[in-house]
């Protein structure tokens, strides 16, 4: 709210499961159409923080903030309606649906909205959800293998229907949980590759959560630290490198 | 519902002539609205002829009658009904329900007090069938639908043998309890139209409208109320592959498929399975309603309506028949009342030794090898033995399966 330019910004936001503080007081601000990193050690509570704020978990203390709108304990498909989406680890996808279909479900919930009365409609009518659908598709480049049922898919294209479905709600903001994980070192580079193309034609905002420093240095405007929990640090990728909290907790063992 | 014009529009594909294969069009056809109404008015029509054998061929062919009789036709179209209703619940979005005796039986018993109480309009009795089914699934839905899995199960049932024992014991006041309510109690039968009576012969009918008299031997003459309760079945097949091909078709079939990812973009799961559960309940509801037709003058009873067991028949015939598909449900109710209603009554030749109870061992038996051979139910092994006969005789590739779907969306405009 002070900054003009924050799309997303966290009070205090803390997650306690019974005696684990696993996401602890976290005031964390993104700024619109920037690439933000999170990075940190297994148990960091990154993922922790990505299911508060999309709303698959709701915090023991403190609020998250979209767009200047309050979204603590929204329901996921509010916070996704509102312009938040993301991007599952394990491709998440529908497996006996088509790559079309699955692109689609997620068209038709940017288009239409959270729930419709009209189940005497006819669903091949909706052009404007086969568009978004078919651009989404094509970025991705998975166009050709329209017709196939998503569970047939290899590997790195299920990726690659995963990052569709995420785009096809049409966000602002995109959280992406280890875009890369698994992936031949050709497959990560057109994800990557892909990921930059999005950010820049679509002026989207991404929060990545990825383990590959290659990647984060290539792509991240600016790369927050999670360790225990907290945030030891926010900052350009030049300054974390050099940050000596970051050496010692989290970077000490990595060559980077 | 219906009467849409541009049917084939959406499923037409846009092939040069020298593709064409009369085997691929029919494929291509073979979802369209159209199709599914002409299909399903055939069958319901045909059906009575072939399960009464009233020409004889079966008798000639093979020395045996299927043996059906005059009421079974109906008695399958209103669990038929119900299954197809039932398909969208279970076979899309993936719900078991253990409850749908409940929307069933107290449709059929509204459909039977409103006609004792109200009017006795056969036609009005199914809209208060199809009402209270709907407006009972409501609050069965919202409350059950708030727990998942074995929970979910458990509430639907828990909540149908509510209703059960009231029927039974307090509520017989209205239900009439053990003794079994009359539905259509009244002088001379109920009537369609104020001048239809619902047993008339649809020689009758034909003699009163045109003063000719028509000459049929007495199993292909139908009754009227056959006819009312084919014509609500059309309407129900239709109005279910609308909502199949409607954008719930696609969406419950996700929220079955992966529920998380639903709600991850944008839908809201619960309002959508709380819809399903109502619109699986209005099937309910028209089923229940045409079942207390069928039981015109007769009895409806608890055991055979509202009770649990009731509820597990749904999701027999539904899986032997097929879940996921719209034929499957009806095929299943087919061969469901088959076996309970006429199987049940022969007797093994050369013995003395009648099936009779033991039409549920059979009806085990049946279940088992069709699941167990037939991941998808009877029709959906009629349907892969299709497919690989039209990958046999049709010129279709699967280079082409994009196009069509490219075309299912661009067609209409």
């Amino acid at each position: 709210m002070t900054e003009m330019s924050s799309i997303l910004e966290t009070d205090g936001l803390t997650k306690r499961f019974g005696g684990l503080t696993a996401v602890d007081d976290v005031d964390l601000t993104v700024e619109s159409g920037e690439t933000r990193a999170i990075i940190g050690p297994n148990g960091a509570g990154k993922s922790t923080f990505i299911n508060l704020v999309t709303g698959l978990l709701n915090p023991t203390e403190g609020s998250v903030r979209f767009d200047g709108d309050d979204i603590t304990r929204q329901e996921p498909h509010e916070i996704v309606q509102q312009g938040v989406s993301k991007s599952f680890q394990t491709a998440s996808i529908f497996p006996e649906m088509t790559v079309q279909e699955n692109v689609r479900m997620a068209a038709l919930a940017a288009e239409r909205g959270s729930f419709r009365f009209d189940f005497l409609s006819r669903r091949d009518r909706l052009t404007d959800v086969a568009d978004v659908a078919e651009e989404k598709m094509r970025a991705v480049d998975l166009w050709s293998d329209r017709a196939v049922d998503a569970q047939n898919l290899p590997y790195g294209d299920k990726r690659r229907l995963e990052i569709a479905i995420a785009l096809a709600s049409e966000p602002a903001l995109l959280f992406m949980d280890e875009p890369t994980a698994g992936m031949s070192p050709e497959e990560t580079d057109a994800t990557v590759d892909l990921v930059e193309q999005v950010q820049r034609e679509l002026g989207l905002t991404i929060v990545l959560v990825e383990h590959d420093m290659e990647i984060i240095f290539r792509i991240a405007d600016r790369i927050a630290v999670l360790n225990r929990g907290s945030v030891i640090a926010d900052a350009t990728p030049d300054e974390v490198q050099g940050d000596p909290d970051v050496q010692e907790a989290y970077l000490g063992g990595v060559e980077l | 519902m219906s009467d849409d014009t541009e049917t084939d529009g959406g499923t037409t594909v846009d092939v040069t002539p020298e593709e064409e294969n009369l085997v691929d069009r029919l494929v291509a056809a073979k979802d369209g609205e159209r199709f599914v109404a002409v299909a399903a008015f055939v069958g319901v029509f045909a059906m009575p002829f072939l399960l009464i054998d009233v020409l004889g061929v079966f008798d000639t062919l093979i020395g045996l009658s299927l043996g059906g009789f005059v009421g079974l036709p109906t008695l399958i179209l209103s669990f038929g009904i119900v299954a197809v209703g039932y398909n969208i619940l279970l076979g899309y979005t993936g719900l078991l329900s253990f409850g749908h005796a409940a929307l069933f039986g107290s449709a059929a018993y509204a459909a039977g007090i409103f006609s004792n109480n109200v009017v006795a309009s056969p036609l009005l009795a199914v809209v208060a069938g199809i009402v209270v089914a709907t407006l009972l699934s409501w609050p069965i839905g919202f409350l059950s639908i708030r727990r998942s899995g074995v929970y979910f199960a458990v509430l639907t049932l828990t909540f149908g043998q509510m209703l059960y024992f009231y029927a039974f014991g307090p509520g017989s006041w209205l239900t009439n309890g053990d003794d079994g309510y009359t539905p259509f109690d009244v002088a001379g039968g109920p009537d369609l139209f104020g001048s239809l009576a619902m047993d008339a012969s649809i020689t009758t009918l034909f003699r009163d409208v045109t003063g000719l008299t028509l000459t049929l031997t007495d199993g292909l003459d139908m009754t009227v109320g056959y006819m009312l309760a084919a014509l609500v079945s059309v309407l129900a097949i239709v109005v279910a592959h609308r909502i199949i091909k409607s954008p719930y078709g696609l969406i419950l079939k996700a929220i079955g498929q992966n529920e998380q990812r639903v709600a991850f973009v944008g839908l809201n799961v619960f309002r959508y399975k709380l819809m399903a559960f109502i619109l699986s309940g209005v099937f309910a509801g028209a089923g229940g309603a045409l079942y207390a037709l069928s039981k015109a003058g007769l009895t409806v009873h608890p055991n055979a309506t509202l009770y649990w067991v009731v509820s597990g028949d749904f999701v027999i015939i539904t899986a032997v028949g097929g879940v996921g598909s719209l034929a499957g449900p009806l095929i299943g109710a087919v061969v469901f009342e088959y076996i309970r209603l006429v199987v049940q009554g022969i007797t093994v030749p050369g013995t003395e030794f009648q099936i009779g109870s033991l039409w549920r061992l059979l009806l085990g038996v049946v279940f088992v090898v069709v699941v167990t051979l037939f991941p998808d139910g009877i029709y959906g092994g009629l349907s892969s033995l299709g497919d690989r006969l039209v990958e046999r005789f049709g010129a279709a590739t699967d280079d082409r399966r994009p196009v069509e779907e490219v075309e299912e969306t661009g067609g209409d405009d």
